[in-house]
């Protein structure tokens, strides 16, 4: 399997790692090339790339005190095997943590389409969701 | 939603997820990890999953998942604000022409083959091509389900220059990148991408639309393509394995794509453009996406015989291809005129024989992956033809394509021999040319 360098992913991102910390990400640039030999004409390459959009920081929702008493609802977003993974996950509650109501719902539509009506009655109705499988 | 949630997602997908929710604005969202892959586990290796430690954090997973949920927020979890992302320096150097060719592989914008380095002369020069204003903002790209990157006539130039293409080829260059549809998408299942090119800039540029139509054996044929991919990864951040990529074997024709030049005056029918409603002096290109392509050769029926029937190749062709996709039929001259010759006297007469005599069964429908993934939540839903397919017993016989307009056809070949291929490609959309002279 490839092997993953975050810090070259994020680089070849145009992003810092501090946007993980949520601060501005302009001290991490990549590095300009440095002359390896001396022989020869130089050029001045233009940079190629697109301009990425500026990210919007959103604060996590607060966490419960506790599961216990709650309603979570577990959502299937369609890929292969997210039921059974969630299913298992609601016997796990159902063994170790029986005051927690779980509500199964699988999200209308391929995997990648929104489902506001779903997301809206999980506000309505729920106190936390559990959301499987990306694959 | 504004209540705690949290997703689980399998190892393999770590840096997309982290990224991802990173790009969208949650760089620190709680992401629980299960072993990969949950597909075609059993109850009892999943309940091990489950019962088991998140892969990336050691920890037990449902002890991440309860603590996800509720554990307070850091400062850092409820930070709201605007960050800014740099893609670095305007320019690069000044250095000699290995080092910046080094850099740029270095640095993930290029296909990994050598490139034309973008001087500022190379691009005031690929800027000639057009009419439009260096600065003038032209579109934006992502590589799927991302935030877009946005970009101006002078960043398409500098990607141009890179893949090798003449000012000449600019503006098809300008008009793929108007349409934001990148060739590069971050699907595990490593698509392909193709283009036609109709009007008279085929003659114009040279393309090649005869032996060898598909092959590397024209500038703007190979340049052209080429460039949609760079452009998709410099414009568009697509590209990054692992990112926003995922394409689990890749793709071959991702070097180039599939670039199409219609052999528009050796084909018995009118060309493809024509077919979207452009004049046929119009300069047009078409965009698709998809699987790939499959040669003709392997169809049953295409042995040599008396009674060439390239209607049944065809259908034979389509027998293995997802009809999400639809299909592309790229018909050499020779076949084309041998339908015609069989009495295909248009394109849409051999389309409604194709959609009409390829089907197969509910229970093989069912069977597919493309099915589950994204016909059956439709069907959920309600949306035709699928909600009635998935009410059909198992035996009944339905068509291999939800409707006509799923099969494309398109000409060009230098008629050695009366070979079509056929690509599991869907159409996407047709931009003018010519508006970007």
């Amino acid at each position: 399997m490839l092997k993953i360098n975050r810090r070259k992913l994020l680089s070849l991102l145009g992003m810092s790692p501090a946007i993980l910390a949520g601060v501005p990400a302009d001290a991490q640039k990549p590095k300009a090339p440095q002359a390896k030999s001396s022989g020869g004409y130089k050029l001045v390459g233009v940079n190629p790339r697109g301009a990425p959009p500026a990210i919007q920081l959103i604060p996590m929702a607060p966490r419960l005190d506790t599961l216990e008493g709650k309603t979570v609802y577990l959502v299937d977003t369609g890929f292969h095997g997210s039921d059974a993974l969630l299913k298992q996950i609601e016997l796990w509650f159902n063994r170790n943590m029986p005051g927690v109501t779980m509500v199964f719902r699988r999200k209308a539509g391929p995997y990648a389409e929104d489902d506001p009506k779903l997301w809206a009655e999980i506000k309505a109705k729920g106190n936390a969701a559990i959301m499987a499988v990306g694959h | 939603m504004g209540i705690p949630t949290t997703p689980v997602v399998t190892k393999a997908f770590k840096e997309l997820a982290t990224l991802n929710a990173a790009k969208r604005g949650m760089p620190h969202e709680r992401i629980t990890f299960t072993p990969h892959p949950v597909w075609g586990k059993t109850a009892d290796e999943l309940r091990a999953y489950v019962e088991g430690p998140d892969p990336v954090s050691g920890k037990p997973m449902m002890k991440e998942i309860v603590d996800a949920l509720t554990q307070p927020l850091t400062d850092d979890e409820k930070k709201s604000g605007m960050v800014s992302v740099s893609t670095g320096p305007a320019t690069y150097g000044p250095d000699t022409p290995k080092n910046l060719q080094q850099y740029y592989l270095d640095n993930g914008m290029t296909d990994y083959l050598p490139i034309i380095i973008p001087t500022e002369e190379a691009v005031e020069e690929m800027l000639t091509g057009t009419s439009h204003k260096p600065d003038e903002a032209i579109g934006k790209m992502a590589a799927g389900a991302y935030p877009p990157w946005s970009y101006t006539v002078r960043q398409v130039a500098v990607n141009a220059v890179m893949a090798g293409a003449r000012p000449e080829y600019f503006p098809i260059i300008l008009a793929i990148a108007s349409s934001g549809m990148a060739s590069l998408f971050s699907s595990t299942n490593s698509f392909a991408f193709a283009m036609i090119i109709n009007g008279p800039i085929r003659d114009k540029l040279n393309m090649n639309y005869g032996i060898g139509a598909l092959g590397p054996f024209a500038q703007p044929n190979a340049t052209i393509g080429r460039a949609w991919t760079i452009m998709s990864k410099n414009l568009g951040n697509g590209g990054i394995p692992g990112d926003t990529y995922l394409g689990s074997l890749g793709n071959n024709l991702n070097y180039n794509n599939v670039v199409i030049a219609e052999a528009e005056g050796d084909s018995p029918w009118p060309p493809f453009h024509v077919q979207r409603g452009f004049k046929a002096e119009e300069n047009v290109v078409s965009l698709f996406r998809g699987l790939g392509v499959v040669p003709g050769q392997v169809a049953r029926g295409s042995s040599a015989n008396e009674n060439v029937q390239f209607d049944y190749q065809l259908s034979d062709l389509f027998s293995t291809f997802t009809g999400f996709f639809g299909a592309l039929i790229i018909a050499d001259p020779l076949v084309a005129k041998r339908l015609k010759e069989q009495g295909y006297d248009t394109k849409q007469q051999l389309i409604d024989w194709l959609y009409k005599n390829t089907t197969q069964t509910v229970k093989d429908y069912k069977s597919r992956n493309y099915a589950y993934l994204f016909d059956y939540p439709r069907a959920l839903q309600g949306v035709e033809p699928y909600a009635s397919w998935y009410k059909m017993p198992d035996d009944a016989v339905i068509p291999h394509f939800p409707r006509p307009e799923s099969i494309n056809i398109v000409v060009t070949g230098g008629q050695t021999n009366a070979y079509p291929q056929a690509g599991n490609l869907s159409y996407g959309v047709s931009i003018s040319i010519d508006k970007w002279m």
